[in-house]
C-alpha cells in the first residue's frame, strides 16, 4: 500500500511551521504549535500517551488553516494527520451532546432543511444549529447574519441560461452559508457567471460539504457520497465554489476520505457505472473558486462606466484560499485591476482572523487577539469595504466590527456584480 | 538532584500562577525536544515574564538542586534546549517585548523571547538591521541566538551574535541579577562578560534582557547564482575570492545532492546538473558593489564557472534565500532523521574539507549533502538517515567521528554556529586540550556551583 501522507517520523522538528501558525504566534507556547501536535500524535501512536481530554484539547487547539503544511519543507500534511487524530479522539472520548446533535443534523440534507424550516417560524432569528455550525459563540446576537427569507437554492432554477452566446456550463456548489445566510453571494455569483456566458447548473440535491463534521472528528462519508453523486450527475466544464472551505472539501478532502474508507476495506461504490473514486477525482480536478475563475476571465467582464469608485477596499485572504487554492496573488491582481475599485491592501491581509475550525467557539480569548489585530489594520487604512471569500471569516469579521463604524463586510463577488453593465 | 515535591511545586506556581506552570504529561511531552534528534522529558515547564520571576525560580531550583534548562523557540540543532537531566524547562517565549529601538545611538533593547525576524521588522522602517541571520531566524529567539552565539550566511562579512551584544541582564544560578556592558558601541569597562555568556548555551546564566548593536542597511544588495561542473572548482572559486581581499556579505555553497533536494521542494528552476552552486551576495555602496562584482566574476570565470546569473529583483532574492534557509527541513523529507553538523575550517582549506567529507561518507556507504557558508569555512555536511536502523546509525556516527577529526586536522573547529550541546560534547578533546577544558569547568564551577543550569551538556 502506498502511504498517502508523509509519515510523521519525517518531521525533522525544525520548527519552521511555528512561523506560520497563527495560534502559536498568539500564545507563544510550544504545546499550541503544529510541531507539538505532530509529536503528540506520534506519542499517541507509539502508546507513550493514551487518549485523554487534555490530549484531545491540545490537538484541537487549531484553526485547521493548513498554513503549517504550506510552510513545512519536509512535506508533512498536518491537516490530514490532525483530522485523523480528531477522529480517533472522538472515537475514544466521545463528543459533547451539542456537537453530536449538530453532526446528526448536518449529515443529511433533509434534516438541514427541517432545521431551517423550523427556524423560519422564528422569522429571521438564526437557528441554534446554524449558530453552532458557524460558532457564533462570542458574537453579539444583534450582529448575527440575518437568515435568507427563503433558502437560496429554492429561489433559483436548476439551470440558468447565460447572457448572450453560451461558452459552456458550470456546476455551482453553493454551500450552506450562501443557501441560508448570504444569498447576495449566490445571486452575484450567478450574475457574473451568466454575464461571462456560462450556463449555471445548481444541483438541488447537494448538501453541506461536511467540513464542520470532519473538524469534529466525524468522517462525513454520507455528505461526501451525496455531493459526489449530485455533482457527478451533470456534464460541465467546471465546478464553482463561492467558499474555499467547501472547495477544499471537494478538491482535497473527498479524494483523501475515499482513499481512507477504501483502506478500511469497504468496497468502492459504483455510480452510473463509474467508480466513486474516479468521480471524486474528476470533481477535484474541476473545482475552482469563484475568484480565481473571475480573475482568469477578467478581460471579458463589461463594467458599467458610471459605477462610482468604491473604496478604500481591503481584503482578508481566508486560510483555504491561501493554502488550498493558493488564490491570494490572483485575487490581489484582480482587485487591483478592477476599474471601479480602490483596493488598499492591509499588511496583514493573509493573517488568520481566528474564525476557523472549532476555534473561535472554544478559544474566544485567542480568537479575539487575532481579530483585534486585523481590526486595527483595517481601520488604519480607512477601509469602507472589507472583502472576504469565506462565510465563516465574514461572520467573524462583521460580528466583531464596531457597528458604529461604516465598514461593510462583503464577498468580493457582490461588488463586482454590482458594477457590471446590465442590459 | 531532587525531584519537584508538592511543596516546591506550590512555591513555583505561586511565582508564576498556574497558567504559566505546566506539568501534565501531555504538555511536558511538547518540551522534550528541539530540532536535534535527542529527546528527554522535563518535570515542569515554566514561562517567566520578568527577570524577577526568573530570579525567584532559580533561587528555589538552586536550593533544591533542580536542573533548569532554558528554551526559546526550540530550534537548537545541538540539543541545547533539551532537558537531558529533566527538571525545569524555563521557556522564555513569552518574554517577547522589544523594550527600546534607538537607531540614532545604534542599539535595540529586547527581552530574550523576541524573535530574530521581529527585531529585523522593528528596525527596517529606520533603515537599520541586525546582522546575525541564523537559518531559523523567522522563529528563533534572541535569547537562543545569544545562548548559541548564532551566526548565519551574512556573518561572513558582519560577524556573529557575540559581535552585536553590547550589554545584557543575566540571572545567575543563585538567583542574583547581574548586568554588564552598556548602550555604548565602545565600552572596555571591566571584563567583557557578555562575550562569555554568548555561546554559553544556558550553562552559566539566563539572559533576561539584551542590548544589541544594529547596523545601517546597505544601499544596495546584489545576488549572484553561479553553477559549476566541478565541486572542486566551486570550492576553489570561494577561496580565491576571499583570498583576493573581497568580502561579500555571504557566499553559500551547495553540492548537487543538496541543490536537487531543494529543487524538489521549491521548483525554482535551478540547474539540477550542476555539481556545485554558489549563492553570492554583496552589499554596500552601489559603485563599490559594481567594482567588487566585476572582480568576483573574474575569479568565477577563472575557476570554470558554467553559468553566472544575477538575480533580477528583491522577490527573486527572497525566494532563493527562503529555499536556502529551508535546506535543513528539505533534507528531513528524505529520511526520518537528519544529522547536520557545522564543522568549520579556514577558508583556504574548504576545497580539501569538502573532498574529505565526500570521501568519508562514501566509504561508509552514506549519502551526504554538503551545504556551506563557504566564505567563512563553515560546512554543513548533512546525512539523511534512520535512527531506528542501528547498523546504518553506527555508520553515520563513525563517519562523523572521522569528519570531526579531519576538520581538526585542517586547523578547523567543531562548530561554527550551532554550538556544542550534547551533539558534539564528546569531540571537544579534538580541539581543546585538557587544561583548556579544565578552565571551562572552573568557570562553570565558579558561576554555577550547584551545576543546575543545563546540566549534562558540554561542560
Ligand atoms: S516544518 Fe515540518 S519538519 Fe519542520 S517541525 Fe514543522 S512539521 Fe516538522
Ligand atoms: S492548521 Fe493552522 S492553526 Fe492548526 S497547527 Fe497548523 S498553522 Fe496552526
Amino acid at each position: 500500500m502506498n502511504p498517502p501522507i508523509k509519515p510523521l517520523k519525517n518531521c525533522g522538528k525544525c520548527g519552521l511551521c511555528l512561523t506560520a501558525c497563527p495560534v502559536y504566534k498568539v500564545l507563544k507556547e510550544e504545546q499550541a504549535s503544529p510541531r507539538a501536535k505532530l509529536q503528540l500524535i506520534k506519542a499517541f501512536e507509539n502508546n507513550t500517551l493514551e487518549s485523554s481530554p487534555l490530549l484531545k484539547e491540545l490537538v484541537s487547539k487549531c484553526l485547521m488553516c493548513g498554513s503549517c503544511a504550506v510552510a513545512c519543507p519536509s512535506g508533512i500534511n498536518h491537516y490530514e494527520h490532525f483530522m485523523d487524530m480528531r477522529q480517533k479522539m472522538v472515537e475514544s472520548l466521545g463528543e459533547t451532546p451539542a456537537i453530536k446533535s449538530l453532526i446528526f443534523l448536518l449529515s443529511k440534507e433533509s434534516r438541514i432543511r427541517m432545521g431551517a424550516g423550523m427556524a423560519k417560524l422564528g422569522q429571521t432569528l438564526t437557528p441554534k444549529w446554524l449558530a453552532d455550525k458557524y460558532r457564533l459563540g462570542n458574537i453579539p446576537i444583534n450582529q448575527f447574519p440575518r437568515l435568507n427569507p427563503t433558502p437560496f437554492r429554492k429561489t433559483v432554477a436548476t439551470t440558468i441560461s447565460p447572457k448572450g452566446l453560451k461558452k459552456g456550463s458550470l456546476v455551482y456548489f453553493t454551500g450552506c452559508a450562501t443557501n441560508f445566510l448570504y444569498e447576495d453571494t449566490g445571486i452575484s455569483t450567478i450574475g457574473i457567471l451568466t454575464h461571462l456566458g456560462y450556463e449555471v447548473i445548481i444541483p438541488k440535491d447537494q448538501t453541506c460539504c461536511g467540513i464542520p463534521l470532519m473538524f469534529h472528528g466525524a468522517p462525513a462519508v454520507e455528505n461526501m457520497m451525496t455531493n459526489i453523486q449530485a455533482l457527478c450527475a451533470h456534464d460541465c466544464h467546471g465546478i464553482i465554489v463561492d467558499c474555499t472551505t467547501c472547495g477544499a472539501a471537494l478538491k482535497d478532502e473527498y479524494p483523501a476520505l475515499i482513499r481512507k474508507t477504501k483502506e478500511k476495506d469497504r468496497p468502492a461504490t459504483e455510480h452510473n457505472g463509474e467508480v466513486l473514486e474516479d468521480c471524486a477525482q474528476k470533481i477535484a480536478a474541476k473545482t475552482t473558486d469563484i475568484l480565481s475563475f473571475i480573475a482568469a476571465h477578467r478581460k471579458d467582464l463589461v463594467f458599467d462606466e458610471t459605477t462610482p469608485k468604491l473604496g478604500p477596499v481591503a481584503y482578508h485572504a481566508p486560510c483555504h484560499s491561501r493554502n488550498s487554492f493558493k488564490s491570494q496573488p490572483l485575487v490581489q491582481d484582480l482587485l487591483r485591476n478592477l476599474p471601479f475599485m480602490d483596493y488598499t491592501p492591509t499588511p496583514d491581509e493573509a493573517e488568520c482572523c481566528g474564525g476557523g475550525g472549532t476555534f473561535f467557539y472554544e478559544h474566544p480569548d485567542i480568537a479575539k487577539i487575532m481579530m483585534d489585530k486585523k481590526l486595527w489594520h483595517v481601520n488604519a487604512v480607512n477601509a469602507r469595504y472589507w472583502l472576504t471569500d469565506c462565510p465563516v471569516c465574514r461572520i467573524n469579521m462583521s460580528g466583531n466590527l464596531d457597528k458604529s463604524g461604516d465598514i461593510q463586510v462583503r464577498h468580493p463577488v457582490s461588488l463586482i456584480y454590482g458594477a457590471l453593465k446590465k442590459p | 538532584m531532587t525531584h519537584i515535591t508538592d511543596e516546591i511545586r506550590k512555591q513555583l506556581v505561586h511565582i508564576v500562577t498556574q497558567k504559566r506552570y505546566l506539568d501534565s504529561k501531555e504538555e511536558l511531552a511538547c518540551y522534550a525536544y528541539d530540532a536535534f534528534w535527542e529527546e528527554s522529558m522535563p518535570h515542569a515547564v515554566i514561562f517567566p515574564e520578568t527577570a524577577d520571576e526568573v530570579s525567584r525560580i532559580l533561587k528555589i531550583a538552586f536550593l533544591h538542586k533542580i536542573p533548569v534548562t532554558a528554551r526559546g523557540a526550540g530550534t537548537s540543532l545541538c540539543s541545547a534546549s533539551v532537558p537531558i537531566q529533566h527538571g525545569i524547562v524555563l521557556c522564555f517565549s513569552k518574554m517577547d517585548k522589544i523594550v527600546e529601538v534607538n537607531t540614532r545611538d545604534r542599539y535595540i533593547i529586547v527581552q530574550p523571547g523576541v524573535i530574530n525576524a521581529d527585531v529585523q521588522k522593528a528596525l527596517a522602517p529606520f533603515g537599520f538591521f541586525y546582522p546575525p541571520d541564523p537559518g531559523s531566524m523567522n522563529i528563533a529567539t534572541i535569547g537562543g541566538n545569544i545562548a548559541q552565539n548564532a551566526g548565519g550566511p551574512r556573518c561572513l562579512k558582519y560577524g556573529v551574535t557575540m559581535d552585536y551584544v553590547l550589554g545584557m541582564e543575566v540571572v545567575l544560578a543563585s538567583g542574583e541579577i547581574v548586568t554588564f556592558g552598556s548602550r555604548n558601541v565602545k565600552d572596555v569597562t571591566g571584563y567583557k562578560l557578555s562575550s562569555l555568556f554568548c555561546g554559553s548555551e544556558g550553562t552559566l546564566g539566563l539572559v533576561t534582557r539584551a542590548i544589541l548593536k544594529v547596523m545601517p542597511k546597505p544601499e544596495t544588495v546584489q545576488t549572484l547564482m553561479v553553477t559549476f561542473k566541478d565541486l572542486d572548482d566551486t570550492a576553489n572559486a570561494v577561496s580565491d575570492i576571499i583570498g583576493s581581499g573581497i568580502l561579500p556579505a555571504a557566499i553559500e555553497l551547495m553540492d548537487r545532492f543538496t541543490l536537487n533536494a531543494i529543487e524538489d521542494s521549491f521548483g525554482l528552476g535551478l540547474d539540477r546538473t550542476a555539481e556545485g552552486t554558489l549563492l553570492i551576495e554583496i552589499d554596500g555602496i552601489k559603485e563599490a558593489c559594481e567594482r567588487e562584482m566585476d572582480k568576483i566574476i573574474e575569479h568565477l570565470k577563472a575557476n570554470n564557472a558554467v553559468h553566472i546569473q544575477e538575480s533580477a529583483n528583491d522577490a527573486d532574492r527572497e525566494r532563493l534565500w527562503t529555499a536556502r534557509r529551508s535546506a535543513y527541513g528539505v533534507f528531513a523529507k528524505l529520511a526520518p532523521d537528519i544529522v547536520s553538523e557545522d564543522v568549520t575550517v579556514p577558508v583556504s582549506r574548504v576545497p580539501e574539507m569538502i573532498r574529505k567529507i565526500k570521501q568519508i561518507t562514501k566509504s561508509y556507504n552514506l549519502t551526504a549533502g554538503v551545504l556551506a557558508h563557504a566564505g567563512d569555512g563553515n560546512m554543513h555536511p548533512m546525512i539523511p538517515a534512520d535512527r531506528s536502523n542501528t547498523e546504518e546509525w553506527a555508520r553515520v556516527e563513525k563517519a562523523f567521528d572521522e569528519i570531526f577529526a579531519a576538520a581538526a586536522d585542517l586547523g578547523g573547529t567543531l562548530s561554527g554556529e550551532h554550538g556544542i550541546g550534547l551533539a558534539k560534547a564528546r569531540y571537544l578533546p579534538l580541539v581543546m586540550n585538557q587544561d583548556s577544558r579544565n578552565l571551562m569547568s572552573r568557570i562553570k564551577q565558579a558561576i554555577d556551583p550547584a551545576g543546575i543550569l543545563n546540566p549534562g551538556k558540554f561542560v
